[in-house]
């Protein structure tokens, strides 16, 4: 079937409808089609959630025990300062009391500016882990001098101290007189390691 | 919807009806004349675009049964154009119904009944007057292709059945064979009593039969025919009296108003006899077959065409809201899922923080907590201390009084490159062996081997490792030993053999060894 002119304006105006239409019924399949996928996102999103809170859920008597053991270990951080900001004046104030009470010959010492060692995520805020070094140098008439001292830092608190390095060497001085000649000399670098919690109630 | 007027043609006036729902209305009347053609003019400015049948009632209309070759699409057309214009000289009003396969041992044919009228020029100024109104003309009926119609609607859906209306033409008879139309005439009627009536449709019936056993189209035996008679109103109980059947034909008399009720027509004007039957079927169900040419229809076949765009347009449409409504309650469904989700993980949640608020009062969080303790235990078993290899070294020192140590490096940490890959000379194979850890303590014991001759070579070396071999035990392996002289291939070697001691200084070593932090 051939068209005129005429019927061609004729038909003309219905295909604008029809195609209208059809634009309108492409918008309604597109829009249900993002809504549906929007929906099934929502869907997983919720269901990922769910499963993993029914999964701490289920693991909440491991849990518990597991804060019960940890409960000790961080009050004891906490009991000797550990846990918390460096407290300076308090390593200085431990040192001289080991060199006064074990009547050592000399100490001398230098605390580096601190650095942090490392920074932990948690929940709500993240646990971050400090250290200071410190170069401690001592005079010694025996070696056992050397480890009363380390004992007496480490039962002083305010610090977790990790020794790094430890050199002991013979003075080489002769023995003799009233006064007391160092026989021994010994430099150690220790680490004072600090935990501070960031999401710690003060 | 588009309002649809019928054009009742008789030889004698015209009439216009206009079809509503399940019912007639009598628009107009014309003269069959010029006069008439004029008025029906006059009338259709009004009604610009109009939709038209034309429903004809004439005398005159021709049937002639034909067969051609069994064919189909343009080759069946055009032979069919051609039987047609064969048979009739003007082809305006002409139509070919198909009446099926013929049977046939020899070739496949098909059976026509060519219909046209012998005067066309009845119609012809009224179809040219609808052409200049622009009218839509859907179809040019005359009242026996409309019969098969009627007479399924009477009952008869099957097998041969004679149909007969009084209408304001004549007494229509028509000749149906199992749906299709065979033949029809129309014998002129003047007014009548009903007892008359009656008895001449009797014997136009039997006059019809008659021929039509002449023509062979109903066989001299066989099972009667079927005759419909739709009497007028009122006019049943005589009709039925006059009508009586015999082993030929079967009457079966029909009240007007219970055929108005077979075709479902409720309204009609009172002057209408049972032309309204054929005129409301034509209105509400056409038949395929009709007289107009394409040429004539072709108005109507593009408004069809909008209409079907638009339907088309609309289907899609619904087709597509039927699709978003089925995935929007699939949204919906999903939603309510993920809102049982939500609200599952929320009751897991809450349940947590009933049950964790239970737990000992800590001042930080579960998690703080955990992170906490874990990296410090974590910093603390990687930390040593020199306590426990200063006391190893003193006991292995008790059991070589000849040594004597004069410096002592203690470190913690990773292993020095110098130490890190580099096995003892004379070590052990198993030692070698063993997964060197990154972070471990080591222990450089230097000193001096006393009581021993600078020169005894072999009494040194042996000692040194003795006291080498002695260290690496309790955890520890010996990472390197170095004695005051190099007796390996790569080194030089010298001696004083006899000469005069010199009584320096007692010979020097350097033990090295390590033990891995977890």
């Amino acid at each position: 079937m051939n068209f005129t002119q005429e019927e061609l304006k004729r038909l003309a105006l219905p295909l604008l409808i029809a195609l209208a239409m059809l634009a309108v019924g492409a918008g309604i399949v597109i829009s249900a089609r993002e809504g549906l996928r929007m929906a099934q996102t929502q869907f997983a999103r919720t269901q990922a959630e769910r499963r993993q809170n029914a999964e701490r859920l289920a693991r909440i008597a491991e849990e518990e025990r597991e804060v019960s053991q940890k409960m000790d270990v961080y009050k004891q951080l906490k009991a000797l300062n550990i846990l918390g900001e460096e407290q300076r004046l308090e390593w200085a104030d431990a040192i001289n009391r080991i060199r006064v009470q074990r009547e050592l010959l000399d100490v001398r010492y230098r605390i580096e500016r601190q650095k942090l060692l490392s920074s932990m995520p948690g929940k709500p805020a993240s646990v971050d882990f400090f250290a200071s070094s410190m170069r401690v140098d001592l005079q010694l008439l025996h070696e056992e001098d050397l480890l009363r001292f380390l004992a007496d830092l480490r039962a002083s608190g305010n610090a977790y101290y990790a020794v790094k390095k430890c050199t002991i060497a013979r003075t080489g001085q002769a023995v003799g007189g009233i006064a007391m000649t160092p026989r021994l000399s010994a430099s150690c670098d220790i680490d004072l390691i600090t935990v501070v919690d960031r999401a710690a109630k003060r | 919807m588009a309002t649809r007027r019928l054009l009742y043609v008789t030889a004698e006036d015209h009439y216009l009806y206009r079809a509503t729902a399940g019912g007639l209305e009598l628009e107009a009347r014309f003269s069959g004349d010029d006069l008439g053609v004029t008025s029906f003019r006059e009338h259709l400015v009004a009604r610009p675009g109009g939709l038209f049948s034309v429903v004809a009632d004439l005398a005159g209309e021709d049937f002639h049964e034909e067969q051609i070759p069994l064919l189909r699409g343009g080759d069946r057309e055009a032979i069919v154009q051609r039987r047609l214009a064969q048979r009739y000289r003007d082809t305006r009003l002409a139509a070919a119904l198909s009446l099926g396969e013929a049977p046939s041992a020899e070739r496949r044919n098909e059976r026509l009944l060519l219909a046209s009228f012998t005067n066309t020029q009845q119609l012809a100024p009224w179809l040219d007057a609808l052409e200049d109104g622009g009218a839509r003309l859907a179809g040019v009926y005359s009242l026996p292709l409309l019969a098969p119609a009627l007479a399924a609607r009477l009952g008869v859906k099957s097998g041969r059945a004679l149909v007969v209306t009084a209408t304001r033409a004549g007494l229509r008879q028509c000749y149906v064979d199992n749906g299709k139309l065979r033949f029809a005439r129309l014998e002129r009627t003047i007014d009548m009593v009903p007892q008359a009536l009656a008895m001449f449709v009797r014997s136009e019936t039997q006059r019809l039969a008659q021929y039509l056993v002449t023509l062979r189209a109903l066989p001299r035996e066989g099972a009667p025919v079927q005759v419909l008679v739709v009497a007028p109103p009122g006019q049943r109980e005589v009709f039925e009296q006059a009508l009586s059947s015999d082993a030929r034909l079967v009457f079966h008399t029909i009240d007007y108003s219970q055929a108005l009720q077979s075709v479902k027509l409720k309204k009609v004007p009172e002057v209408t006899r049972a032309e309204a039957l054929f005129l409301h079927l034509a209105a509400t169900q056409p038949p395929r077959d009709q007289f107009a040419s394409r040429q004539d229809r072709r108005r109507y076949l593009i408004w069809q065409l909008q209409r079907g765009i638009v339907a088309a347009g609309a289907a899609g449409l619904a087709a597509c809201v039927l699709y978003g409504g089925w995935m929007g309650l699939e949204v919906l469904t999903m939603r309510d899922r993920a809102l049982q989700q939500q609200r599952d993980a929320r009751a897991a949640a809450e349940q947590y923080e009933r049950i964790t608020a239970a737990f000992p009062v800590t001042q930080t969080s579960s998690e703080n907590l955990k992170v906490a303790v874990v990296e410090f235990r974590r910093i603390a078993e990687r930390s040593a201390s020199p306590e426990p290899a200063l006391l190893h070294l003193s006991q292995v020192l008790a059991r070589f009084t000849q040594f004597e140590v004069d410096t002592i490096n203690w470190s913690a940490g990773r292993i020095p490159e110098r130490f890190a890959a580099k096995p003892p000379a004379g070590a052990a194979s198993g030692a070698r062996s063993e997964a060197v850890s990154d972070q471990a303590v080591v222990v450089e014991v230097s000193g001096r081997v006393n009581a021993t001759q600078r020169t005894d070579y072999r009494g040194i070396t042996a000692q040194v490792e003795s006291f080498a071999a002695a260290l690496a035990t309790a955890g520890y392996r010996l990472v390197e030993r170095k004695l005051p002289f190099d007796v390996t291939s790569e080194g030089t070697l010298t001696g004083d053999i006899g000469g005069t001691d010199r009584g320096g200084e007692a010979p020097r070593f350097t033990v090295v060894v390590a033990r891995p932090l977890p």
